[in-house]
């Protein structure tokens, strides 16, 4: 017999969702544009799920895909009202995932539950200095926060459904129940450590483990992730 | 200068609109000036819990699009002094609100009372967000169960990212209002505890309104809960009134009841 050529595994993981509203191309790539310099690193080859929330013809959505491409996104995927563009979306090479389950957290500063910290300020300050980014507030569900280029010090607990991320390391002084995503650039010495670990998700440098994995090593206690060969681990602190 | 205090939830049917009647009415017995303005237009709720539903001639909406003046539209209460009702239109849809109109209608109402209670319709939509934008306070209301207790945790993140005062770098002070709580089924682990909310989300309590069955009966006859003070759920409101107005209150109705004979006999209801 020979080998194996290959194994089929599931998996999860953590991607953008661009959840488009009104489809007016020229203010469409202008706002895009401008969400994308506001995080470039963040988003930056970013493989990305398209929401479709109003009808579209087959023409502006082939448009959108390309607009996407042209601004560094990888879109992978489509839901939401994808009707009549099922043909549109089979030709671009894209899955229709409209019929399966998925839960979303708002990311877009611009929207509802939007980040705590603005734009502005991490692009101008964190960058250039690396200077970690306290937050003293609970983040909450449908939050996100990112530490550019830098640490994330959370003073507060982070409830599920939230979503920190940082270039460097993150710290949790409170119960880290939402994903913590720490080296979002790749930094594989990235660390995170929390208070009493309940996430749904631990990343680093894009490596992750799942809550399944959390609970049976360091559930509710104090501990660090980070990777070791590649790996990540889970371990108790102290 | 009134405070302006919304009642929110994110999820329908727990209680907000329950809870805004009963805390108008009673700010208003503790003497201060109030009036309770109802966002949920299209639904119409609120009027039926104050009891005053034959007296709308004019709504919220009217007054935004000035075809009815504030005062034309306001509802004095028959029994509480010092309460007033603006009550939401039943025939609008919920787009009717401006976010102009509602600011100067506010404006108004700043000038003439202390209070300004806003009931928030469901959702963590535009609706629910017109009516959080302009408060200085949050009133969450929680039920003891999971899906509730998500949903308070998003509306405290819109709260603190959507508001004009978080918009202006303040704070929303925030407030938890647990409702429908049944210390029988929390302790058989039905429901969550008094502590497990508060500990998830990290938010000041400020009362605990048990499940009872003089909430029905008190919004059947249109008087606010809070009224009934032989029950269980008007004294918690009392307690909570108190809370809010600065008092330390000690909490009742969170322990499960011995349903002993003794117990009974020496005093328990
Ligand atoms: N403490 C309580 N005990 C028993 N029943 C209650 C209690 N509080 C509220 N209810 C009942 O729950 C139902 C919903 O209450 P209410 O209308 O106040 O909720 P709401 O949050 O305003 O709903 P909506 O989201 O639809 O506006 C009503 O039937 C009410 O009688
Ligand atoms: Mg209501």
């Amino acid at each position: 017999m020979s080998q194996q050529c290959f194994r089929m595994k599931g998996t999860t993981l953590t991607s953008i969702v661009l959840d488009v509203l009104k489809f007016e191309p020229d203010e469409f790539e202008q706002q895009l544009a401008t969400k994308i310099a506001s995080a470039p690193q963040f988003f930056t080859r970013s493989s990305l799920i398209l929401q479709i929330n109003a009808a579209m013809s087959a023409t502006e959505f082939e448009l959108l895909v390309a607009l996407c491409k042209k601004h560094q996104l990888q879109p992978m995927a489509v839901k939401g009202k994808v009707g009549a563009l099922k043909a549109t979306i089979n030709d671009l090479g894209l899955s229709d995932i409209s019929q399966s389950k998925s839960t979303d957290s708002q990311i877009s500063p611009s929207e509802e539950g939007s980040t705590v910290t603005s734009t502005k300020e991490s692009s101008e300050s964190a960058e250039a200095s690396g200077k970690p980014k306290i937050i003293d507030r609970p983040v909450r569900s449908g939050q996100q926060v990112y530490a550019q280029g830098g640490d994330l010090i959370i003073v507060a607990p982070v409830s599920e459904g939230a979503e920190i991320l940082a270039d460097g390391n993150i710290h949790v002084y409170g119960t880290m129940r939402g994903r913590a995503l720490a080296g979002v650039k790749g930094d594989t010495q990235a660390r995170i450590f929390c208070q009493q670990v309940e996430a749904e998700l631990l990343s680093i440098a894009g490596r992750f483990v799942m809550q399944d994995t959390i609970q049976s090593q360091c559930w509710k206690q104090p501990a660090q992730a980070y990777l070791e060969d590649d790996t990540l681990v889970v371990s108790a602190l102290v | 200068m009134a405070k302006i205090i919304v009642v929110t939830s994110g999820k329908g049917g727990v209680g907000k609109t329950t809870s805004s009647a009963a805390i108008a009415t009673g700010l208003a017995l503790q003497g201060h000036k109030t009036v309770v303005v109802d966002f949920d237009v299209g639904l119409r709720n609120l009027d039926l819990i104050m009891g005053c539903e034959r007296r709308v001639v004019y709504d919220f909406v009217n007054v935004i699009n000035k075809e009815a003046t504030l005062n034309q539209a306001l509802i004095k209460d028959k029994r509480t002094d010092g309460l007033f009702i603006l009550p939401a239109s039943q025939t609008r849809d919920k787009d009717a609100l401006t976010m102009e109109g509602v600011q100067t209608v506010l404006d108004d109402l700043s000038k003439d009372f202390e209070f300004i209670i806003c009931d928030s319709p469901a959702g963590i939509e535009q609706g629910a967000q017109m009516a959080l934008y302009f408060a200085d306070e949050a009133i969450v209301v929680t039920n003891p169960e999971v899906s509730s207790v998500r949903d308070s945790d998003r509306i405290l993140g819109i709260l603190q990212s959507k508001s004009m005062r978080a918009e202006q770098g303040k704070n929303v002070k925030e407030h938890l209002l647990l409702t429908r709580y049944n210390p029988d089924r929390v302790a058989t682990a039905e429901m969550l505890s008094v502590a497990d909310v508060e500990e998830i989300l990290a938010v000041p309590l400020v009362g605990v309104i048990p499940e009872s069955e003089a909430v029905l009966k008190a919004s059947n006859q249109g008087a606010p809960v809070i009224l009934d003070q032989e029950s269980n759920a008007g004294q918690a409101y009392t307690d909570a009134v108190r809370r809010l107005l600065g008092e330390t209150v000690e909490y009742r109705f969170i322990e499960a009841q011995k349903k002993g004979f003794f117990k009974r006999l020496l005093g328990g209801k």
